[in-house]
């Protein structure tokens, strides 16, 4: 398997594979579909009469069912992806602020619609994580489609303006999604989050203004002002500023201050949206803009991007072992999966970046596994003491299950998808950062002692008799759980999709490894010397 | 249609007459149709509104250049009426102390806009700025003499300031003309003698915007003050100020030095001090006037460039502005004196509770409304001219605009109600159909300018180019 993926992205030649049922559904605005179809229903929802809570069952219904229609949306684009067509998907073109340059263009390529299947699913598992939401949930369920909807936004985004619209907008639905639901320092953990991603805006839309200024201030589209060369000192000053959007958002050292507080104040369903996809438009602007853009100034600064991705990994191990609460552990080890995809991109090269694009997914999966079983635990233990927590497994075996996968798929172990992607990370990374894989190798040594101690005490040790009572996972809890364990599983398990027997055609699923390398070669093109049609 | 198109300043002039008169000489009557008469007010406005939109395409100038009807005039007429439309329709009309005086003085601030608007010299300008501004204090002397006399005193100097400032100008250059001035400068260099006038008309303006200092100003948004007036002083009075810079900006254009780094260090203080100033403060009303305030930075800042995107992305940004910061307080009604009230307003009064987090949204500049797409539009000028210092400044004050008005939004929507018995003395405001579809409309005008930004942005261009920019 990883040979396959080393010898398909060292010379990516994707050849078209017949799909049954292949072009039998097409949208003109099939983004905007996945786009909007989540911010009408979060509009209606937030304005149908609730009194007392009746109808709380039906908003959750309508939360879940319009995820599902979307998720379906979504699977037809990604079944109907062409993958052997560099170009982008879907494409929709409007002119919006002609004025300034501003178009409303949408459209996907590979490493976006990895990304728009990983916003879709985690849509799904985040309404099924809220189960448990009692009040106000008419404005929970309206506020979480409408995060919903900036993270999707975000990503079908192919227009600067557009881009940073959604990347700003998603603060606000989550700010107040943790304000209202979250636990007692909700308050904090909302601001600091509101702080860090505002910072974060505000890089990004200096890096956005710089690349703006730099490409004759006429377009904010992708297509023209991603592709004119800016000065190299001019790129540097764009790449410092993207890190810094990044670092704030993904999160990476030093910019991780919101992780502890929101992770563990956050309810479930809102740290499964945030871990799982939110925090992955962080490292997708660092690809898309400055990888794929300004590569000047990705050679001066991929040390220090490298640098950074080794010590988060280490201080997220470090932490997590130190750490008295275990849904602090969860927010610090759900830093793993960010910094490595980080590090791919460092790398530079079509392995790392492939591995990357690929980890954008299993990292999301894997980080909001990892934070949303913690959480879980420490609610079905009622307590969030790691000192208390002990010898939990024999009364809880479902969630022991779940979390010593959640355990696995941080560490990247076989079977997992983050095995692949990890290994991709690496191969494609050691040529080019052979120090920082060193760094990143000894930092999930670390983090697999810091797993294993806390598995050790919190699920095998011996129970403790003064501990709360505990209980196993309830029907929603498991769902959730298991669906992103089982994605992590399929991924890895069948990267480029079941084939019907005896033969290439794909059966229902194409592969995501299949999806993702449209477009790769052109990332990677400044890296190799190569040029690309 | 050229004989109507100052037809609707006639229109709001006449109404307010009618509502004074009619209040002074048919006492009777006046209290009969107490309860129609802000329907009958928001009508006209309305009216006049559509009467510009309809005649004020035409260009032209008349009495001699003391007045001109161009694209701009018409984008800040129609923003200054639409506005004052809403908060007089929105408002809470127990709350305020002489009906008839809060429903006049609304119009006369709105007249005193639109002729800084159509003002074609400099005596127009100023005129327009002090119509507004005693339409303002006379509102606000009704509750807060003392705080009335104070902004009397300190706008009266500014008034002055303003006019010797550009008594000056019009010395050098030979003409009050605004247009005529242009040709006039071009040329002329941009001297210290000529700086400090300018510099002194720039920061009455300022004062006037309730930019610098903001602290004197700042009593107006304190509670004793009634919601309406806050109204008229960070919104309208701000608008017409605002409207002066961007004419004067322009007709100054060829000396730009003279006001250009002045413009610039009241842009960044005001961007970043109004941000922390509403973080800082827990009074609703006090909070929205100092997001408007930081807004008004952005439109400086816009203002500074001296070049028509600029100039024109920065009208965009002021319609923006003058809709929200005037429209905001009056909604919030009398419950914008403190924090506590506000809790729960989204269960209690949903309609206003929406229309105001969407002002207070767009007051802070967060997307998709329309204070982002403004500032954006006047950050991609400042990037296209170079100004990556001033656009810093904005993002820093965008973030804590954000903040302020996020921890004023929680409070509606993720708070309970308090006790009757709590709210110390403080009613929730009136619910009446009229009220409410007023608060639709503001929900519905501030989206909607984003969602057609495109032709808005498009006449805000055409403005700046009216004004001799290119």
């Amino acid at each position: 398997m990883i040979a396959a993926a080393l010898h398909g992205f060292s010379a990516a030649t994707p050849s078209p594979a017949p799909i049954p049922g292949a072009g039998l559904f097409t949208a003109s605005y099939l983004l905007s579909i996945c786009i909007w179809i989540p911010a009408v229903v979060a509009l209606v929802i937030a304005v149908i009469p609730n009194p007392r809570g009746r109808y709380d069952t039906v908003i959750r219904q309508v939360a879940f069912f319009t995820n599902l229609l979307l998720m379906f949306v979504m699977f037809i684009a990604y079944n109907q992806f062409e993958s052997f067509l560099p170009n982008v998907q879907y494409e929709e073109k409007i002119p919006w602020l002609p004025q300034i340059g501003a178009i409303y263009h949408l459209g996907v390529d590979g490493p976006s619609m990895v990304l728009l299947i990983l916003s879709g699913l985690i849509g799904i598992i985040a309404v099924l994580a809220s189960a448990g939401v009692r009040e106000r949930v008419r404005s929970y369920f309206a506020l979480l489609l409408l995060a919903q909807t900036c993270v999707t936004g975000a990503v079908a985004s192919h227009d600067l303006f557009v881009l940073t619209l959604f990347w700003a907008a998603a603060i606000i639905p989550i700010a107040l999604l943790i304000l209202g639901w979250g636990g007692p320092r909700r308050e904090a953990a909302a601001w600091r989050l509101t702080g860090y991603w505002g910072v974060g805006v505000a890089a990004l839309l200096l890096a956005v203004m710089a690349i703006y200024a730099g490409s004759g201030g006429t377009s904010f589209d992708m297509d023209v002002a991603l592709k004119s060369a800016l000065a190299p000192r001019t790129q540097v000053i764009v790449a410092l500023a993207l890190i810094v959007a990044a670092a704030t958002r993904l999160p990476l050292f030093p910019f991780h201050g919101w992780v502890r507080d929101v992770y563990a104040e956050a309810p479930i369903g809102v740290i499964v949206l945030i871990a799982g996809s939110a925090t992955r438009l962080g490292a997708y602007v660092l690809m898309r803009v400055l990888v794929a853009a300004e590569p000047d100034g990705a050679r001066v600064l991929s040390p220090l991007i490298a640098g950074i991705a080794v010590v988060t990994v280490i201080y997220a191990a470090v932490a997590a072992m130190r750490t008295a609460d275990i849904r602090h552990a969860g927010g610090y080890l759900a830093l793993v999966p960010g910094a490595i995809t980080v590090f791919g991109l460092a790398a530079l090269t079509p392995l790392g970046i492939a591995g990357a694009v690929l980890s954008l997914f299993t990292g999301g999966m894997a980080a909001a596994l990892i934070a949303g079983a913690f959480h879980t635990v420490s609610d079905r233990a009622q307590t969030r003491a790691v000192a208390v927590l002990s010898g939990l497994a024999p009364r809880m075996p479902k969630l022991a299950w779940l979390t010593v996968l959640a355990a696995l798929g941080v560490l990247g172990v076989p079977l997992m998808a983050t095995f692949t992607s990890n290994e991709m990370t690496f191969f494609g990374a050691f040529k080019t950062q052979p120090v920082g894989a060193f760094g990143i190798a000894l930092g999930l040594a670390l983090v697999a002692i810091s797993l294993a101690v806390l598995l050790q005490r919190v699920m095998f040790g011996r129970p403790n008799p003064d501990a709360p009572a505990v209980s196993d996972t309830s029907l929603s809890e498991t769902w959730y759980l298991a669906l992103l364990a089982g994605a992590l599983l399929w991924v890895g398990i069948v990267p480029g999709g079941p084939k019907i027997p005896g033969t290439d055609v794909p059966l229902f699923d194409p592969g995501i490894m299949n999806v993702m390398v449209a477009d790769i070669p052109e990332i990677a093109a400044p890296y190799t010397g190569t040029t690309t049609p | 249609m050229r004989a109507l198109t100052f037809l609707p300043e006639v229109i709001v002039v006449a109404g307010a007459a009618i509502v004074l008169l009619n209040a002074r000489f048919r006492p009777a009557f006046h209290r009969r149709m107490r309860t129609r008469l802000p329907w009958f007010v928001a009508a006209i406005l309305l009216v006049a509104l559509g009467v510009e939109l309809w005649a004020g395409a035409t260009v032209g100038s008349y009495y001699n250049g003391g007045l001109v009807q161009d694209r701009f005039a018409l984008f800040a007429k129609a923003s200054a009426l639409l506005a004052t439309a809403i908060a007089v329709a929105a408002a809470d009309w127990p709350v305020e102390d002489s009906l008839s005086f809060s429903l006049a003085m609304p119009m006369l601030a709105a007249f005193g806009v639109m002729v800084t608007a159509s003002a074609g010299d400099f005596i127009g300008v100023w005129a327009g700025i002090e119509v507004t501004a005693a339409a303002g204090l006379a509102m606000l002397a009704l509750r807060r003499p003392d705080q009335a006399m104070r902004l009397l005193l300190a706008g009266g100097a500014a008034g002055a300031l303003l006019l010797g400032g550009l008594a000056y100008v019009y010395a050098t250059a030979g003409t009050a003309d605004l247009l005529e001035m242009r040709r006039m400068l071009t040329g002329v260099a941009p001297t210290l003698p000529l700086t400090i006038p300018v510099a002194l008309a720039f920061g009455s303006i300022a004062f006037r915007a309730s930019l610098s200092p903001l602290q004197v100003s700042g009593g107006a948004f304190a509670p004793p003050a009634s919601p309406l007036s806050t109204s008229l002083v960070t919104g309208l009075s701000a608008a017409a100020a605002l409207v002066a810079a961007v004419k004067i900006t322009a007709a100054l254009g060829p000396v730009g030095p003279v006001f250009g780094t002045f413009l610039e260090v009241v842009a960044v203080v005001t961007m970043i001090g109004g941000g922390a100033a509403a973080l800082a403060v827990r009074a609703p009303r006090a909070r929205i006037g100092f997001l408007a305030a930081a807004q008004s930075g952005w439109v400086l800042a816009g203002l500074s460039t001296h070049y028509h995107a600029g100039t024109g992305s920065a009208v965009f940004l002021l319609g923006a502005l003058t809709i929200a910061a005037t429209a905001g307080p009056a909604v919030m009604g009398a419950l914008g004196a403190s924090e506590a009230t506000m809790a729960g307003l989204g269960t209690l009064r949903p309609h206003r509770a929406v229309a105001l987090s969407l002002c207070l949204l767009s007051l802070a500049g967060a997307p998709p409304l329309a204070g982002f797409f403004g500032e954006f539009a006047v950050a991609s000028a400042l990037a296209g001219a170079g100004r990556f210092e001033l656009l810093a400044a904005g993002l820093l004050g965008g973030i804590l605009s954000v903040t302020a008005a996020v921890g004023t939004i929680r409070l509606l929507y993720l708070y309970n109600p308090i006790e009757e018995s709590r709210r110390a003395g403080i009613v929730l405001p009136v619910w009446s159909r009229f009220s409410a579809g007023a608060a639709v409309l503001l929900a519905v005008v501030i989206p909607a300018y984003s969602l057609f930004a495109n032709p808005i942005l498009g006449l805000a261009f055409q403005s700046a180019e009216g004004l001799g920019l290119r």
